[in-house]
């Protein structure tokens, strides 16, 4: 059921570039056991990849700052470090030195609580974000609907963060951002749906492998384009971004369930949306942009320039291609949703309902439908 | 059937026009990204206070006569002038006079109806204290001149919109000697009539 084109191609790329195997042949080497080799093995994915996420947030804090002032023709933060970059590892001192508040009569258990359950699965989602073959934490088979079943205990944090507070604007917020979530999974998980049709996977790592045949031609975004639109508005409402930033509307609700948080509880609550935003738009990029894939396929790069695919250094220039791939489009998804938070004005609450039950659903579902139709009728095209 | 059809059409052509509209207001933002910043950075950069800029007030002590109209133009009769009568002359002698800066509303009242010019209007703006009674400015603090904006070293003066060559929106690079936008009132005095441009005649 595999796409046949693409398949032989990168079952060449697969075997050339496995971390894991030359680190434990390397560790075996000085005598360690099988083992203890994998043991040391295990963490380093993990710290690199959380690493990866915290750096990539303060990037986006950075650019939300630089791009948001500039399109209000400001400069922005200047004076920390060159160009203002490192103004938000200052944000981050400063939160971490600022004395932590639980306010009285609040739930202290709950309100603790509320934002390590927030962050706890944003950051567990990026054991599926594939940055190359074999660039991920792990391949789980569930994938994709691993991400689509954490980012539901999302809401439960916020709701708990909002009850807890003793307040009435953390609880509307709180409120605000559980039927917000709600009402977007579904859309969300209907048009990740019409992708996994079409990869026949859940598998982020399969995903990608079934749009890299013909480059930049065979990304999902030209059998999709109505799924990314619907993903792409799901995932600005998952992330609670400025058209729907209600759970968090300044004007109204303070600032929502985060109210009453300071110091390193609020810090966690602002990692995770960061976070949250840049997963969401590598999962548009591995879902609809091909994920890893150079706009030109590389195994044909290197065909024209006569270099075999598996040569150690093909290979090493091929993963470093497929990961800056991955985060330049991450990035530009990242820039489209800053230039839209100050473009759109924010819904209402009954308007943002609206669009996710009477709009996004109904296509979602008509789109899924069609998806199924088309990959029948045109199995070639549509993955059959 | 057919009004189902009509509902889906009319549904279909506003989803249409809302992805219209989003797509103009997306190319506005982008479009603003390419701008310049017109924003003065305030320490560094500061813009020229027009001519009749009412800030802080200017006080000279020895041009006083200590009549009082600023006293009592003034709309809640805040300067403070401390005089004692010379019986032997059968003059006013002035020992202190003060304006408390942070009860004034710059309204400008006691420069119109000062009877010897003794007070003026400075450009100075900042007035920033840690206490409000140093706000309290006695004769000696209203006689001091700021310094200008336009002779700081430390400062990039910059113009006012108002100020800047027509066309021109950013005071970022604009040369010194640029004219300003429209004419000066000298300029349009010269060219009107001789009859019309003779000075009045009063006293």
């Amino acid at each position: 059921m595999v796409n046949p084109t693409s398949r032989p191609l990168l079952a060449a790329v697969a075997p050339g570039l496995d971390l894991q195997a030359s680190f434990e042949a390397a560790l075996q080497g000085f005598g360690l056991s099988a083992g203890a080799a994998h043991l040391l093995w295990l963490p380093l994915p993990m710290v690199l990849v959380l690493v990866a996420a915290v750096v990539g947030v303060l990037v986006n804090v950075w650019l939300e700052r630089k791009i948001s002032a500039a399109v209000q023709q400001r400069i922005g933060p200047e004076y920390a470090g060159a160009l203002g970059i490192l103004q938000p590892i200052a944000d981050g001192m400063k939160l971490v030195f600022k004395e932590d508040i639980i306010p009285a009569r609040a739930d202290g258990l709950l309100f603790t609580l509320g934002p390590v359950l927030v962050l706890v699965p944003v950051i567990l989602s990026w054991l599926v974000v594939p940055f190359g073959q074999n660039l991920l934490v792990s391949n789980v088979g569930v994938g994709i609907f691993l991400w689509i079943s954490l980012s539901s205990i999302q809401p439960i944090g916020l709701l708990m963060s909002g009850y807890a507070s003793n307040n009435k604007y953390s609880l509307l917020g709180g409120l605000r951002a559980a039927a917000q979530s709600i009402s977007y999974e579904i859309p969300l998980a209907l048009a990740v749906l019409a992708i996994v049709l079409m990869s026949n996977s859940l598998s982020t790592v399969d995903i990608v492998d079934q749009q890299t045949g013909a480059g930049i031609l065979s990304w999902n975004i030209w059998r999709q384009p109505v799924g990314f639109v619907i993903f792409w508005i799901c995932a600005l409402a998952e992330c609670e971004r400025l058209p729907f930033d209600l759970p968090e509307a300044e004007e109204e609700l303070v600032a929502g369930y985060q109210t009453e948080y300071s110091g390193m509880k609020f810090a966690l609550f602002y990692l995770g949306s960061y976070i949250n935003l840049v997963l969401s738009a590598l999962l548009v990029s591995v879902l609809y942009l091909g994920g890893w894939g150079f706009p030109i396929p590389v195994e044909w790069l290197a065909g024209w320039l006569g270099q075999p695919i598996d040569a150690p250094l093909v290979q090493v220039i091929t993963a470093s291609v497929g990961i800056v791939m991955t985060v330049l489009k991450a990035y530009l998804l990242v820039f489209l949703a800053i230039l839209l938070r100050w473009t759109t004005p924010r819904v209402r609450i009954d308007q943002l309902l609206d669009l996710g039950w009477k709009f996004l659903l109904p296509i979602a579902l008509v789109n899924l439908l069609v998806t199924a139709g088309l990959k029948l009728a045109f199995p070639a095209f549509f993955g059959g | 059937m057919f009004g189902f059809l009509k509902k889906v059409g009319d549904y279909t052509r506003d989803a249409v026009g809302a992805a219209q509209y989003m797509t103009q207001g997306l190319a506005v933002t982008f479009d603003h990204l390419r701008r310049r910043p017109v924003t003065v950075q305030y320490p560094y950069e500061k813009l020229i206070p027009s001519e009749r800029y009412r800030g802080r007030i200017h006080y000279e002590f020895d041009k006083c006569i200590a009549c009082e109209v600023c006293v009592r133009v003034c709309p809640i009769n805040l300067p403070v002038v401390d005089w004692v009568m010379n019986k032997a002359t059968k003059k006013k002698e002035l020992r202190n006079y003060s304006i408390d800066f942070g009860v004034c509303i710059f309204c400008g009242n006691c420069v119109e109806y000062c009877p010897t010019n003794c007070l003026s209007m400075t450009e100075e703006y900042e007035l920033a204290a840690f206490d409000r009674h140093s706000l309290n400015y006695d004769n000696i603090a209203l006689g001091r001149l700021p310094t200008s904006v336009t002779t700081d070293p430390a400062v990039i003066p910059l113009r006012e919109l108002a100020y800047l060559p027509k066309g021109e929106m950013d005071p970022h690079g604009v040369p010194d000697t640029a004219p300003r936008a429209g004419k000066l009132p000298e300029q349009v005095l010269a060219t009107l009539p001789k009859s019309e441009s003779a000075p009045e005649e009063n006293g």
